[in-house]
């Protein structure tokens, strides 16, 4: 419901199940096959030794795909894709690229990259390496990652979100007194955020932290700024609507009426006599 | 009442005893419309007691009424009249003698060269227009950016500290300041640039001289008023503004000079005149559409709906020239100004967005609603034009000095601030931040953090930007009492606006009221049917809406569905945005008129429309004629003419030129037609018949010098006519058209009509059967016949 959680969460969220099933299904796809007709089509196929480069490459990247859609999935609530996974996804995109730069002998449909990633209508490794690209491109993970861990301004933030989580903590029974003890710690966060909505620096883990922190601040501490100030409002909005009642009343009153002068066109003369029958008829 | 109008019109004629004669063989040919006269007198009645009771607050009726019977001169502005000060254009080419001998002299590539010229007026044209639009968009974008983040920044002080009835006087006080420039230069330095001036462009392009319409002053002070009244939270748009400046920047730039600037460019010669005028204004008008809407197809449309005579297939092609050009001028710079130079996709002045391809479907059980909503739109269109009505008619009689034409404009610069912050401030809708920040100024106020106002989306912006967010904001971004309250407040906000002392446009106002209730009731359509969610998109219910109520106060058809066709970039909706149109033009009709017809109406333009009363085929040109006929011989005293001229009780504009009359109450042959303006020129240069004899190396007078005084001719007054040279004589067989439309007594109105119409006449003379001059019809003689509630209804000559 709050900050940024709508169209990225949802398309995580959609992305969930079938993830899992996906995570499911691997292994059974690279090992176990219908012998007879699977294992002759691909002796067929040509050179053996392509083929098994080919299946090293495939197992690879099925493992890493297994760790890292284990390390997403339960980091799916509350979401923390970014800072846990960003390692096996670095490792499943090493792989990946790989398998698609393999320029090893031959060329052409040769290739291991071709064989696995273009060879037919379904191009399964292509079209999973992409759905996960694709979540981590809507999740803006690069944008709080820095060489091969979280970047600075977002180790900063985890550190004030950290302090004003703790001051809530230590002052959750009594409400009024928490808004104001961390009114500071908050708005330092709430600033330091909005810094960084600016310089595009945030990804969906910072997102929907502070989307819970905001939650907890205005909805169950109602920290919210209180509406008290009506009357002086509703004071000055009244005097204003009243301006115009004064204004139409008073020029109404005592502005001239402009008047428009009559000019009486000269007319055939038939035409006179035509309405003087038409008056006495009336 | 009723008796003072009969009065009117007695007097009118108490001063020439009527042959009987005459009179007789008419009668029964004109029964109908003796009737209709009565008609109109209790029509006319009823309306003026209404206005007595308004006020009889001032002054006492009764004496009033006394003085009415006895001296009725004077009577408050009503929509029944029609102004002297309006004249007609001269679409009609004065064929004399130098005129033919230009033409005969002319070369096959003479003809060809001024074919190039009128392209190349039509670029020129589409470019400076495109050019301005350009200027107007990037200006109000900065100012009111500027405007809204001050007031953005005080509001988030003051609800953290408190007073914010503060920022409420301050967003007041910028409001009023900035709309206070606008309306000064209206009122003090060019009051005709108030308003949209679409109906002004229409009555120029109907065949009407507006006064001082088409001036480069009126231009620039449409330009400022527009950024000055769009800026300052008007509930008001920058489109129809748009169209009366490409209609400026036409005239002006087919002048090749300028009289304002008394800078002569020297080229364009041929085009000094109203015929190429008003065509190259066709063409403005709709290079202005299409800047302002992105729609180059609607401009043309427009022009030819509005304004064009009869079709021509080559001005028609010229006229979408210019269009396409001005479209893509605006695009090229707005693309250099974004940052993307080169990318030329980007639509008008508005931009409504495109409609992605799975909210556009619609079905074929949706069309029944979509007429619904035209039909509401339709309804909501009149009172909105019932009111306006109201309004205009009470500015215009007691509003009229300018200093209060400001404070009010100002009045209604401050109201509106403070009612949007009112509801503003009042409202609990709140809405979550969205991603891709639609919202351009999201206030937070009393919502939870990382939650901005909803309210404030449709009142704390521009009016466009509001119309944005309706069409495109995804569901769920409105609560339906917000958009209620949102419909109700701007409704009336808009219909006040209108017709300030401001120039600004009521296209976007429209726009947003249809697109917020029509918001609202696609999002009560998802309420009540059960899988409605699915197909009730709010942003689909919102197009059609602002259609419908657009559609409802402007009466626009074709045009119109073809502007909101273009401007969404879809096919699509083309065929619910007829329906609803229609739909809109057919109820709205039923109770008034559209509102710039009735803005044409309360300024008592001579207006002709496409079609000569329906009931009038009574009555002949006998009865519509002017008569007696000033004219003259064809060679004439100078001081005859000097007088007939400075006679300022009778105004006349052309003259039929007889044959000499040996009897002074017989009327003479006719042998031509000749206007004012050039008897003017001809008394400026002093072409008497005694001077050419005595000077034979005296310089022939030439059409150049014809042109070179239009479109200002000299006033009668300024010329200095010694008493020497009024007994000198002056020839007219050179100068005059020797070949005028003539018709005889007895042609029917509508067949008189509709020669006005199709020829842009200005003068038809009417001959009996001997050709003897015996009345002349103008504009004003046909355009007083107007269909009434009760009938065939005439209008009255006023002085404004």
């Amino acid at each position: 419901l709050l900050t940024f959680t709508g169209s990225s969460a949802m398309v995580s969220l959609h992305l969930v199940p079938r993830l899992i099933a996906l995570l499911l299904l691997l292994p059974g796809r690279i090992r176990s096959s219908s012998p007879v007709f699977n294992s002759l089509l691909s002796d067929l196929q040509g050179d053996p030794e392509l083929e098994e480069r080919c299946r090293d490459l495939l197992r690879d990247f099925g493992r890493r795909y297994e760790s890292y859609v284990k390390c997403a999935v339960p980091s799916a609530r509350p979401v923390r894709i970014c800072e846990n996974c960003h390692i096996q996804f670095e490792m499943l995109r090493v792989v990946y690229n790989n398998i698609s730069s393999d320029q090893s002998e031959g060329s052409g449909s040769n290739r291991s990259a071709t064989f696995l990633l273009r060879a037919d209508r379904l191009m399964l490794v292509y079209m999973l390496f992409q759905n996960l690209e694709d979540v981590w491109d809507v999740a803006h993970c690069s944008q709080c990652l820095s060489g091969d861990g979280l970047s600075n301004i977002t180790l900063r933030y985890m550190a004030k979100l950290n302090q004003s989580l703790s001051c809530f903590e230590s002052q959750k029974n009594n409400h009024s007194e928490l808004c104001r003890v961390c009114r500071a710690d908050y708005k330092d966060l709430n600033e330091f955020y909005s810094i960084m909505e600016k310089n595009q620096t945030l990804c969906i883990d910072i997102e929907d932290s502070m989307n819970a922190t905001r939650r907890l601040w205005s909805k169950d501490f109602n920290c919210s700024f209180p509406r008290e100030e009506t009357v002086p409002v509703i004071a000055v909005s009244s005097f204003m609507l009243f301006l115009p009642i004064i204004f139409y009343l008073s020029s109404f009153l005592h502005s001239e009426q402009k008047k428009r002068r009559l000019i009486h066109p000269k007319r055939a003369k038939s035409n006179n006599s035509l309405m003087n029958i038409q008056d006495k008829h009336s | 009442m009723a008796n003072i109008t009969k009065k009117v019109s007695w007097s009118s004629r108490g001063d020439e005893p009527a042959p009987a004669g005459e009179g007789t063989p008419l009668l029964n040919g004109a029964g109908g419309a003796a009737r209709s006269y009565s008609r109109q007198f209790s029509g006319s009645g009823i309306f003026q007691i209404g206005r007595l009771s308004t006020v009889d607050l001032e002054e006492d009726p009764a004496p009033e009424e006394e003085s009415a019977i006895s001296r009725p001169k004077e009577i408050p502005h009503n929509e029944k009249l029609l102004s002297l000060k309006y004249e007609s254009l001269d679409y009609d080419n004065s064929e004399n003698q130098l005129f033919l001998e230009e033409e005969r002299r002319m070369s096959y590539m003479g003809f060809r060269c001024l074919e190039i010229s009128r392209w190349v007026v039509c670029a020129l044209i589409g470019i400076l227009t495109g050019l301005i639009a350009c200027f107007i968009d990037i200006v109000v974008e900065n100012l009111a950016g500027l405007k809204y983040k001050v007031i953005k920044e005080n509001i988030e002080k003051f609800t953290e500290a408190g007073g914010l009835s503060i920022s409420l006087i301050l967003w007041a006080f910028l409001n009023s300041v900035i709309v206070m420039m606008g309306a000064i230069i209206v009122a003090f330095f060019e009051p005709i640039a108030a308003g949209s001036g679409i109906p002004q462009i229409k009555c120029y392009l109907n065949g009407v001289k507006i006064p001082r319409v088409v001036r480069l002053k009126t231009l620039v002070v449409k330009v400022c008023g527009v950024i000055c009244s769009v800026a300052g939270g008007l509930a008001v748009g920058k489109e129809g503004p748009m169209i009366h400046s490409g209609a400026v920047v036409a005239a002006g730039v087919s002048q090749g000079r300028s009289t304002s600037l008394k800078k002569d460019f020297k080229i364009f010669e041929y085009f000094r005149r109203d015929t190429e005028k008003r065509d190259f204004v066709s063409a403005g008008a709709a290079a202005g559409v299409s800047a302002a809407f992105g729609a180059p197809v609607g401009g043309v449309l427009f022009s030819l709906e509005e304004g064009a005579s009869f079709w021509n297939q080559m001005l028609t092609w010229r006229i979408f020239f210019a269009s396409m050009i001005s479209t893509f001028t605006l695009n090229f710079f707005l693309s250099i100004y974004h940052n993307k130079t080169g990318e030329l996709s980007n639509p008008g002045l508005i931009n409504f967005g495109r409609f992605d391809s799975d909210s556009v479907e619609y079905n074929l059980y949706e069309i029944p609603l979509f007429i619904c909503m035209g039909a509401l739109g339709g309804l909501l269109g009149a009172l909105f034009n019932v009111l306006n009505y109201w309004l205009t008619i009470f500015r215009i009689r007691y509003i009229h000095r300018p200093c209060l034409q400001v404070m009010e404009a100002m009045l209604v610069a401050a109201v509106t601030a403070t009612v949007s912050f009112a509801m503003i401030y009042f409202s609990d809708d709140c809405q979550p931040l969205g991603e891709d920040q639609a919202e351009n100024y999201p206030l937070q106020l009393f919502c939870a953090d990382g939650e901005y106002n909803s309210m404030a989306t449709a009142f704390f912006n521009t009016p466009e930007r509001s119309v944005r967010s309706l069409f495109h904001n995804p569901p769920g971004s409105y609560n339906p009492p917000t958009l209620g309250v949102f419909t109700l407040t701007y409704f009336f906000l808009a219909c006040w606006t209108y017709g300030l002392t401001v120039s600004a446009g009521v296209f976007i106002p429209s726009l947003l009221i249809g697109a917020a209730w029509g918001r609202l009731f696609g999002i009560m359509l998802a309420h009540i049917t059960p899988y409605g969610s699915i197909w009730a998109d709010p942003g689909k219910y919102a197009l059609i809406g602002a259609a419908a109520q657009l559609g409802g106060i402007v009466r626009m058809t074709l045009s119109l569905t073809v502007i909101l066709v273009e401007a969404t970039g879809n096919v699509t909706y083309g065929f619910p945005i007829m329906l609803v149109l229609m739909t809109a033009k057919i109820v709205g009709d039923y109770f008034v008129e559209g509102l710039y017809d009735i803005h044409i109406k309360l300024q008592s333009v001579p207006f002709l429309h496409w079609e000569a009363p329906a009931t009038s085929h009574a009555l002949t040109a006998r009865e519509v004629m002017s008569s007696p006929v000033t004219c003259f011989n064809r060679v004439e005293k100078v001081g005859t003419i000097v007088d007939v001229l400075s006679n300022t009780s009778t105004n006349h504009n052309g003259f039929p030129v007889v044959t000499r009359v040996m009897d002074d109450d017989e009327p003479g042959k006719i042998c031509g037609l000749i206007l004012r303006s050039q008897l003017i020129v001809l008394l400026k240069h002093k072409v008497f018949v005694e001077r050419t004899r005595s000077r034979l190396n005296q310089r022939k007078l030439q059409l150049k010098d014809f042109r070179d005084a239009y479109p200002r001719f000299p006033p009668i007054q300024s010329i200095h006519v010694s008493q020497d040279e009024r007994e000198c004589m002056m020839d007219l067989t050179e100068f005059m058209n020797p070949t005028p439309y003539t018709v005889t007594q007895e042609t029917s109105l509508p067949r008189v009509f509709k020669l006005f119409r199709a020829l842009g006449l200005r003068h038809l003379v009417v001959v009996d059967s001997e050709n003897r001059v015996v009345g002349l019809v103008t504009r004003k003689d046909l355009a007083r016949y107007h269909l009434g509630k009760h009938g065939l209804e005439e209008l009255q000559l006023a002085q404004t």
